[in-house]
């Protein structure tokens, strides 16, 4: 993995100081309590055991009962406020993360793997949550009461405060020791063999039936389950890592109280330490190593943490290639839509390349577009065609000169140039939603009517009501209807968004020979008049009598 | 656990005896007992942890692996209602949110009815008053627990669905997001992703509001419990009732006999995603079974017809294909000889690819397909004929590797073959494939998914090729080319069924079965069961 930035990832991740206060004084305090509560009982037993009359333990009653009802209320308000904080701080982080996505796609992210998009989304995005949850927070709080217990016994015995302080220092370093010996190795391939994992499943899941048909999916499955396998003995590992870790924290408290006991016993000895003071400095180190046992998880919390926001950067590039358009700082005012040549369209030798690909992808090409005009662009595959039209909608920059109203583009900012032209891709996506869903957003103002009408124009009109009206669903990447049905919603989408400049990317591809000339018809109808300029990118034959002119292109490479 | 109990035995014993005035070197003993019992219960602690973690892996695994099995099992049956990023999900991500569940939930619950009535037996023996206050508020505990936790089912469980479509929704729109940004609608989503994300921030945390009072109840049991047990040894230690060593004991202990319950307090949460998510794998796993069942359901009896004409590659007997209670197609007979090319044609929603569903036995359907004059059952249809659907489906990896799929022994020259009859020369033979195949033009990947589908067929030296909608995003010239090798595999004595509704493709063919026209199935009654060769 290159080096990447993570800091901005990060930064989104973590609430602001003033959001997590609450949380880290009420974790502090909370901890502070548990602390308290065993060296006040500690104390007030062993002074008990010195006879006094009942009065003189009054004080530590009432200490012993208010640390023990604060201990459960504080960590109550401290976890609702730490989770609260976290899962702001999360829409933030997804926002920021679609935010990042935005300006690229859809060009800018070819190379991003679908399988890593839902890996991101899902983990690394979750993930994220737990580094005000599971590292500031903790490590603060840890920091404050071993602070304080340090300081507070310092004030009774020194000694001891010494031997509570190289306790915690030792046991700390020590757990981290081992988690960097035996932990980080096996997280840092838990991460990529849970992506590869997620990828094989989607794969799998997604190919099932060709996977099958080609008597595939046994060995598919296989390959699967090793990677299972690979994942879970990285995660043992791990698992095995964390026990020695909470054994060294058992060892560390018993050694600091065997060890407290011997160091304060002389001074017990020389009467500088009351008996009670004695049992609540050894046995305050069972508390305050309580706290400390949060700190291993929080250094492996950090490193998934890291790894996440590693791959978010990674996957979503911050710095928008130079091949994707960005919207100019001042961007000019198109002309209002109606007026004399605001909609005209200009190309002088435009050409394009691919982010990440040098080599042409379209060669210079001229092309004029009027309101009015009906220009079908012709050409073998692998020609640019599609290209061009991602081109014309401002997702892929160009060499050259593109002019819409007399306005270089390049001026204009890319929303605004989309208002004007629109793309029926070749492969349009089809959401996991009804009917209606699917068409609404092209024209949110549309009635039901208008839907039915669009749905009449494409040749759905029949289907739509039998499926049961505009609320049926149309399925997971149109999995519920067939090809041809899927490219006329599509098709209705594009009819439904009353732009000046149609631009259609082989729009019969999947729609029946013989609809597919009506279907045209219908489209180049309904689009026809004096203020809108439709360009058709098809490979198969577009009839002379449906079109203006003919644009043939060749070839870049 | 024995540690536990001697730790807190010889440590209370030493800070006694110190207190107590005993010199330093009179403690030895006491010492070294007190810091082998760490040691004993530091390494018990690391075994039992180590042992959770892999049983949990192993159970996570298993469950992977038969989710996977009802999947198969279920087919496209179990795809069909759900989508493919929710069921990655679930066996993907969902299946680690069990990590909480079954690694430290369950063993901690285990551990815990082991070693509590351990401690609480201990301290009933050493001070049967403290015994009896633990035992008392030890179980009002697992009854809080369970009236907030029946609360709180309800709730994390919608939790759980609100994340499952959250994480299609954000994948949707990723996915969608060129689409909506031709619409001008890619801001809007900011807005909507905000909206969603800041309404699940507010669902979890009313959930984890109530569900934190579980262990918040928990918590307050027991560090009320250790307050009483301090008080209440305190005072009898003033009356002088129990010796100094044997309260500091208790004291020590106390905590012990709720810490089991608590850590189960704490893992509850994580465990309650692993719950939800175990629900959901179970439920696919018993999807699976289902459909399994439906698919054994009895097939017709086949049976080869005496003087079937030895030519014929494919035959179709009255073959009938229902879906959603509507007969998509009914009766159909057809026989269709080797060395031919058919067209099956007709307009969307005719029944075309569910036809060729049908024959490769992907849908139960009624009447027969014979092979080589030969019935041969749904499942086993796939070994004998070559297949590309209608959408590519390609799979990662480098090109020979796609091309080759299911191929145990890749053979070069075969798919040079291969991709040369499909038309694929504009393809480097470099390119390596993205997950899900990736990587390649609309047109690129259809004539790659056919040439899978030919290397198969000469590979395995398979008589019938089917192919569904082969050339729908080719050109003029790329769909010749498409023909010409079309052609070719037809002249080597093999059929080639297309679905097509390409003029180009339908001229090509020598047999043309259009399901569209309202005759088609009169003319084929007509001409009776053979459509001949023209």
């Amino acid at each position: 993995m290159t080096r990447v930035d993570i800091r901005p990832v990060l930064r989104a991740a973590q609430p602001p100081l003033g959001a997590l206060a609450p949380a880290l004084a009420l974790g502090a305090l909370a901890a502070g309590s548990s602390v308290a509560l065993l060296a006040t009982s500690a104390w007030l037993i062993a002074r008990a055991a010195e006879q006094p009359p009942i009065l003189f333990l009054g004080f530590a009653i009432v200490g012993v009962r208010a640390f023990a009802i604060g201990r459960a209320v504080l960590r109550y308000l401290e976890r609702v406020a730490g989770h609260d904080a976290a899962l702001r701080a999360l829409a933030g982080l997804r926002v920021s993360v679609f935010r990042r996505l935005v300006p690229v796609a859809p060009d800018g992210l070819r190379a991003t793997r679908s399988g890593d998009v839902l890996t991101t989304v899902v983990q690394d995005v979750d993930a994220l949550q737990d580094l005000p949850l599971r590292v500031v927070q903790p490590l603060v709080s840890a920091a404050i009461v071993a602070g304080l217990a340090v300081v507070g016994v310092a004030w009774v015995s020194p000694q001891a405060a010494l031997v509570l302080a190289i306790g915690l220092a030792v046991t700390a370093a020590a757990a981290t020791a081992v988690l960097a010996a035996l932990s980080r190795d096996a997280e840092r391939r838990i991460s990529p063999l849970r992506a590869d994992l997620a990828d094989a499943v989607l794969e799998y899941v997604s190919r099932w039936e060709t996977l099958r048909a080609f008597g595939a999916d046994g060995e598919r499955r296989e390959a699967l389950l090793a990677l299972d396998a690979r994942l879970r003995r990285a995660q043992s590992r791990q698992s095995a890592a964390a026990g020695a870790v909470a054994a060294l924290v058992t060892l560390g408290g018993g050694a600091m109280l065997i060890a407290t006991l011997l160091a304060v016993q002389p001074e017990l000895a020389s009467g500088a330490l009351s008996g009670p003071e004695l049992a609540m400095l050894v046995l305050l180190p069972l508390a305050v190593i309580e706290v400390v046992g949060a700190l291993p998880s929080a250094v492996g919390a950090w490193w998934r943490v890291r790894t996440s926001a590693e791959r978010i950067a990674t996957v979503v590039p911050e710095h928008v290639p130079a091949e994707i358009p960005l919207a100019p700082e001042h961007p000019r005012a198109l002309p209002p839509i109606g007026q004399p040549g605001a909609s005209s369209l200009r190309l002088a030798g435009v050409a394009a390349h691919w982010p990440g690909d040098a080599r042409p992808a379209l060669a210079p090409l001229d092309l004029e577009l009027h309101p009015g005009d009906r220009v079908v662009l012709e050409g073998p595959s692998g020609a640019g065609k599609t290209t061009l039209a991602h081109v014309l909608v401002r997702f892929l920059e160009h060499e050259g000169r593109y002019e819409l109203g007399g306005v270089d583009v390049r001026e204009l900012h890319p929303d605004e140039v989309r208002r004007r032209v629109v793309l029926l891709e070749q492969h349009p996506h089809l959401f996991d939603e009804s009917i209606r869903q699917n068409l609404i957003f092209a024209r949110d103002t549309a009635s039901e009517d208008e839907l039915l009408a669009v749905l009449e124009r494409v040749g759905l009109g029949e289907w739509a009501v039998e499926r049961g009206g505009l609320d049926a669903p149309v399925g997971e990447r149109g999995r519920l209807v067939s090809g041809g049905q899927a490219q006329r919603i599509a098709l209705a989408r594009a009819l439904l968004c009353d732009a000046p400049v149609l631009v259609l990317d082989e729009p019969t591809a999947n729609v029946d020979a013989d609809r597919s000339e009506a279907l045209l018809e219908e489209l180049l109808g309904a689009a026809a008049g004096p203020e809108r300029a439709v360009l058709v990118i098809s490979h198969a034959p577009v009839p002379d009598r449906l079109v203006t002119r003919r644009v043939r292109i060749r070839p870049a490479r | 656990m024995a540690s536990i109990v001697a730790f807190c035995w010889f440590a209370a014993s030493s800070i006694a005896a110190v207190i107590e005035g005993a010199p330093l070197d009179s403690l030895g003993m006491l010492v070294a007992a007190t810091a082998a019992s760490v040691v004993a219960r530091a390494l018990t602690q690391a075994a039992l942890d180590g042992l959770a973690a892999r049983g949990a892996a192993r159970v996570k695994s298993q469950l992977r692996r038969r989710a996977i099995e009802a999947i198969d099992r279920g087919g496209s049956a179990s795809l069909g209602s759900r989508s493919s990023a929710s069921l990655a999900t679930v066996i993907g991500p969902g299946l680690d949110a069990m990590d909480g569940y079954v690694g430290l939930y369950l063993p901690q619950l285990i551990l815990t009815a082991v070693a509590t009535p351990i401690v609480v037996g201990v301290l009933l023996l050493a001070d049967p008053a403290t015994g009896i206050a633990v035992m008392v508020t030890l179980p009002l505990i697992p009854v809080f627990m369970v009236l907030i936790g029946w609360a709180t089912q309800a709730m994390q469980r919608s939790q759980w669905e609100a994340l499952q479509s959250l994480s299609q929704g954000f994948l949707e729109v990723v996915r969608g997001l060129s689409t909506l940004t031709i619409f001008g609608r890619q801001h809007r989503q900011t807005t909507r992703i905000e909206a969603v994300t800041d309404a699940y921030r507010t669902r979890t945390m009313k959930v984890l509001r109530v569900s934190f009072l579980s262990s918040f109840a928990l918590e307050l049991a027991a560090s009320l419990s250790v307050a009483v047990v301090a008080v209440s040894v305190g005072v009898r230690l003033i009356d002088g009732a129990i010796p100094f060593a044997l309260g500091l004991f208790v004291l020590i202990l106390t905590p012990e006999a709720y810490l089991p319950l608590r850590l189960v307090g704490a893992r509850y949460h994580a465990a309650a995603d692993g719950i939800a998510a175990s629900d959901d794998v179970l439920d696919l796993i018993a999807t699976g079974a289902d459909a399994r069942l439906a698919r054994a359901a009895p097939p017709a009896p086949e049976t080869p017809r005496d003087g079937e004409a030895y030519d014929v590659a494919l035959a179709l007997r009255g073959v009938t294909v229902e879906r959603a209670g509507r007969a998509v197609v009914s009766g159909l007979d057809a026989s269709w000889r080797h060395g031919s090319v058919v067209a099956i044609t007709g307009p969307s929603g005719t029944g075309k690819s569910t036809l060729v569903a049908a024959i490769l036995g992907f849908v139960p359907a009624g009447g027969r397909v014979l092979l080589a004059g030969r019935a041969v059952p749904a499942d086993e249809r796939l070994t004998r004929i070559a297949w590309a659907g209608q959408t590519p489906e390609l799979t990662s990896g480098s090109l020979e590797e796609v091309v080759t799929l299911g191929s145990e022994h890749p053979d070069p020259a075969l798919v040079a073959r291969a991709l040369a009859l499909a038309g694929t020369l504009d393809v480097p033979l470099t390119t390596v494939l993205g997950p899900a195949g990736q990587g390649l033009s609309g047109g690129q990947a259809q004539r790659v998914a056919i040439a899978r589908a030919v290397y198969r067929a000469l590979e395995r030296d398979l008589g019938t090729i089917v192919l569904d909608e082969p050339t729908s995003a080719l050109d003029a010239e790329a769909e010749e080319r498409v023909v010409r090798g079309l052609r070719t595999l037809a002249g080597e004595g093999r059929l080639v069924v297309v679905v097509t509704h390409r003029p180009a493709l339908v001229a090509a063919a020598d047999v043309v079965l259009d399901l569209g026209s309202a005759s088609a199935r009169a003319r084929l009654e007509a001409r009776g069961p053979e459509v001949v060769a023209r």
